[in-house]
C-alpha cells in the first residue's frame, strides 16, 4: 500500500461519520428504545414511570383478540395483493412495451394513481364503492349491473371489505410495478426472443421460456419490495372504513397506532412494533433465501 | 384567540410578563398533546378536549386549580363545565365555552305531513318520534339528517351518549373502571335498538352525502349541535322549530363538553399560567370575545347578558339543557379507547349489525385495554388515598 492510500484508508471512517451518526440517531437508537419499552409497561404520557414487566406485552398482543384479527387481515391482505399485483403489472408492462405514442401515454395514464395522493384516491373509491341508497347507487355497483349483478355493499359487508379495499390498492400501485417491469424488459435479449421465434415458439412459450427467466431479478425484487409494502397497509382501511365493519379491515399498523395514540398503552404498542418488525424483517429474508438472486 | 393575548398581554406590560401563544392544527392535536406530554415538553397552560382532562390527571400532567378558582366564582360556571372538568372530586379544567345538540326542525314541512312538534324542552318520547318519521316518510318527505359521516369518531359518542342515557343506561360504571355488562346492558340493547330503527327504515342516511341537508330542504329534521343554528336561522327563519331530542325513556337527556384550559404539573410559572386561565375563562376577556367568534355557548351565567339572543330559541333551549338535563361524557382515563370502540360499534349497528352481539364485542375490547392496565392502575390509586388521608390530617 502506498503513502496515499494508507492516509486515504486511514480517513475513510471521519467521512462515514456523519452518516453513520445519523443513523445512530435516528434508526439504531429509536429502535433500542422501543426494543426496551416493549418489555415495560410504559405509558405514553409518563414513560419515566415504566417498569420492567418481562414477556407480558409480547404474551398479552396474542390474547388481544383486535391484535389477532389485524394480524389475520394483514396476511389476507397480502396474500391478495402480492401475487395479483405481481402478475397483472407484469402483464401490464410486457402490453405497453411499444415505443409507439400512443402506448407511451398508456403508460402515464396507468402511472397516474401511483402519483396521486392516497387519501384523495380513498376518498374516491369509498364514492365509486358507495352502496345502494334509496334509488342511487355507487358507480361499481352501477357499473356491475349492467352485468345482472346484484348491488353490493362493497365497504361495509364484512366478507366483501378487505377484498374490495386489496381490489383497490392494487389498482393504485400496480403502475409502479410496471414500471420496473418495464425497464426490466429492455434487458431481455432481443436476439434470445428472435431465435425463440425461429425455433417456433409461441407467443406465451417465448414470456415463459424466455423473458420471465431474463427477469428473474426483477421480478425478485418487485415481489419483495411489494409484499413490504403491502404488510404496510394503513390508509386505505383507515379512511375508508376505519378497519370496520366489525373489525374486518383492521391492519396490523392501524392496531398499533391505536396502542400508542388510543389506548397510549406504549409498552404493548412496542411490543406490537418489534413483532411486525420480525414478521417483514423475516419475510424479506425468507424470500431473499429462497429466490436467490443471479450475480454475475 | 390571538386579540384575547393582545388584550392580555397589553394589559400586564406593567408586571412585564407576557404570553406566548403556541397554534396546533386541530387536526391530530390529542395525539401532539401526548406527544409533547411524553417528552415533557408541555406548555405551562394549554387547551385541551374536555374528555381527555380524566386521562392526564391520570398521567399525573394537570395540576387542580382550586386555588385558582374559589368557590364564588366556581357558581358562575354552567354545572356542564365544572363536571367536566372535574375527577375525583377535584376540578383540573375549566373552558370558556359548552356545547349543546337539539332536534331541529321545519314547521311547515311536518304540518305537511300532519305531524304535531312536542314542546320545546319536553321533546318527544321515541315512540312519538318514530310515528313522526314514518308520517313524514309516507308524505315522500326524507324526514332526518343524522350526519353519520366515517371521518367523525367523536360525534356518534357526543351526540348518541344521550339516547343510551334517556333509556336509564351508561357507558362505563360510575367508578369508570368497569365495561364489562354496562356497555351492553339489557337497557342499552334497548335503547339502541329503538335508535337502530331510523336506519332501518330508511329515515336517515347511513352514508350521508351532503352535509348540510337540511338547509337545503332535503330533510325534514336535524340531529345536530349549536353550531348549525346560525346557519338554520339564516335557511329557515320562523319555520324553524327545535326541541329536546327523543328520549328512549322517562327523562330525556343531552350531551355537553367542549375545549377547556387546563395548567401543567410542571409548569415552571404556574402563578402566570393561572393568570391565564382567568383571564381567557373571564366573562368579559375570555368567554364573550370567544363566544362571538366561535358562536358556542357561553360557559358563565353572567356571561349570557352580552348575547341577548339567549332568551329566544333555539338558544334559550341550549341554555335550559345544560342547566338541568346535559351530562359530561365519562371522566374515565380511558375514554379515546371507549369512544373509539363505542363509535366504531355504532357505525355497524346503524348499518344492521346485531346491537347485543355488536356491544358485547365493544365492551369487551375496552374492558381488556382497562384490565392490561390494571396494574399500574392500582399503584396509582395507592397513591391518590394517601392524598386523601393526609387531607383529612387536621
Amino acid at each position: 500500500m502506498t503513502e496515499w492510500e494508507r492516509r486515504r484508508a486511514r480517513s475513510a471512517p471521519w467521512f462515514l461519520l456523519p452518516a453513520l451518526g445519523l443513523l445512530a440517531v435516528f434508526v439504531v437508537w429509536p429502535l433500542l428504545r422501543a426494543g426496551w419499552w416493549s418489555f415495560t409497561n410504559a405509558d405514553l404520557l409518563s414513560p419515566e414511570r415504566a417498569h420492567g414487566i418481562g414477556l407480558e406485552n409480547y404474551g398479552d398482543l396474542w390474547a388481544d383478540g383486535r391484535f389477532r384479527s389485524a394480524f389475520a387481515n394483514t396476511w389476507v391482505f397480502a396474500l391478495l395483493v402480492v401475487p395479483l399485483q405481481t402478475i397483472a403489472a407484469f402483464f401490464m408492462a410486457l402490453w405497453v412495451n411499444r415505443p409507439e405514442p400512443a402506448w407511451r401515454m398508456l403508460r402515464g395514464v396507468f402511472f397516474v394513481p401511483v402519483v396521486v395522493a392516497m387519501p384523495v384516491l380513498a376518498v374516491l373509491w369509498t364514492l365509486l364503492y358507495q352502496p345502494a341508497q334509496g334509488g342511487e347507487m355507487g358507480p361499481v355497483n352501477a357499473a356491475l349491473a349492467v352485468f345482472g349483478v346484484p348491488a353490493q355493499a362493497w365497504l361495509r359487508d364484512p366478507v366483501l371489505a378487505l377484498p374490495a379495499i386489496a381490489f383497490m390498492s392494487i389498482w393504485q400501485g400496480v403502475g409502479l410495478q410496471m414500471m420496473v417491469f418495464l425497464a426490466g424488459l429492455q434487458g431481455v435479449s432481443k436476439e434470445l426472443l428472435d431465435a425463440a421465434r425461429i425455433d417456433g415458439a409461441g407467443a406465451w412459450q417465448r414470456v415463459w421460456h424466455v423473458v420471465v427467466p431474463s427477469m428473474r431479478n426483477t421480478i425478485i425484487f418487485v415481489v419483495t419490495v411489494t409484499t413490504i409494502l403491502a404488510f404496510r397497509i394503513f390508509v386505505q382501511p383507515y379512511l375508508m372504513t376505519r378497519g370496520g365493519p366489525g373489525n374486518s379491515t383492521l391492519s396490523l399498523i392501524q392496531s398499533v397506532y391505536e396502542m400508542t395514540f388510543v389506548n397510549q398503552n406504549l409498552g404493548r404498542a412496542c411490543a406490537a412494533a418489534m413483532a411486525f418488525l420480525v414478521l417483514v424483517g423475516g419475510l424479506t429474508w425468507l424470500q431473499r433465501r429462497l429466490l436467490k438472486e443471479e450475480r454475475e | 384567540m390571538r386579540g384575547i393575548a393582545e388584550a392580555f398581554n397589553k394589559a400586564h406590560v406593567a408586571q412585564g410578563v407576557r404570553v406566548d401563544m403556541s397554534f396546533f392544527p386541530d387536526f391530530q392535536y390529542s395525539e401532539k398533546l401526548a406527544i409533547a406530554a411524553a417528552a415533557r415538553d408541555l406548555p405551562d397552560v394549554f387547551d385541551l378536549d374536555g374528555p381527555l382532562v380524566a386521562r392526564l390527571v391520570d398521567a399525573g400532567l394537570l395540576a387542580p386549580l382550586d386555588d385558582v378558582i374559589d368557590a364564588t366564582e366556581r357558581d358562575d360556571f354552567l354545572p356542564t363545565i365544572i363536571q367536566q372538568g372535574t375527577v375525583d372530586g377535584k376540578l383540573y379544567a375549566l373552558g370558556s365555552f359548552d356545547s349543546a345538540v337539539v332536534l331541529y326542525y321545519d314547521r311547515e314541512m311536518l304540518a305537511k305531513a300532519g305531524v304535531t312538534p312536542a314542546v320545546e324542552d319536553e321533546g318527544w318520547t321515541w315512540g312519538e318520534f318514530m310515528a313522526a318519521c314514518a308520517k313524514l316518510k309516507a308524505e315522500g318527505i326524507e324526514p332526518l339528517a343524522m350526519h353519520m359521516d366515517d371521518g367523525a369518531d367523536e360525534w356518534f359518542t357526543y351526540a348518541f351518549s344521550p339516547v343510551v342515557w334517556s333509556g336509564g343506561g351508561d357507558l362505563i360504571d360510575p367508578d369508570f373502571a368497569q365495561t364489562r355488562g354496562v356497555l351492553a346492558s339489557v337497557e342499552n340493547v334497548r335503547s339502541l335498538t329503538d335508535w337502530q330503527e331510523i336506519f332501518m327504515k330508511s329515515y336517515a342516511a347511513t352514508d350521508p352525502v351532503d352535509p348540510n341537508p337540511f338547509d337545503h330542504g332535503k330533510v325534514a329534521m336535524d340531529w345536530t349541535g349549536h353550531w348549525m343554528a346560525r346557519s338554520h336561522l339564516e335557511a329557515k327563519g320562523a319555520r324553524l322549530g327545535v326541541m329536546r331530542l327523543p328520549r328512549v325513556g322517562a327523562q330525556s337527556s343531552a350531551p355537553c363538553g367542549s375545549w377547556c384550559w387546563g395548567i401543567s404539573a410542571q409548569a415552571k410559572d404556574a402563578t402566570l399560567a393561572a393568570e391565564w386561565l382567568r383571564w381567557v375563562t373571564d366573562a368579559k376577556t375570555g368567554v364573550e370575545p370567544i363566544v362571538r367568534a366561535n358562536g358556542a355557548v357561553p360557559s358563565r351565567t353572567s356571561a349570557f347578558e352580552a348575547f341577548p339572543e339567549y332568551e329566544r330559541m333555539p338558544y334559550k333551549l341550549f341554555r335550559e339543557q345544560l342547566e338541568t338535563t346535559a351530562r359530561a361524557r365519562p371522566r374515565t382515563p380511558f375514554y379515546a379507547t371507549l369512544t373509539g370502540r363505542f363509535a366504531a360499534a355504532l357505525r355497524d349497528i346503524a348499518r344492521g349489525a346485531d346491537v347485543e352481539g355488536r356491544l358485547k364485542q365493544a365492551e369487551n375490547e375496552v374492558q381488556a385495554v382497562i384490565d392490561r392496565r390494571g396494574g399500574t392502575g392500582g399503584r396509582k390509586i395507592k397513591i391518590k388515598k394517601k392524598e386523601k388521608e393526609s387531607e383529612g390530617r387536621p
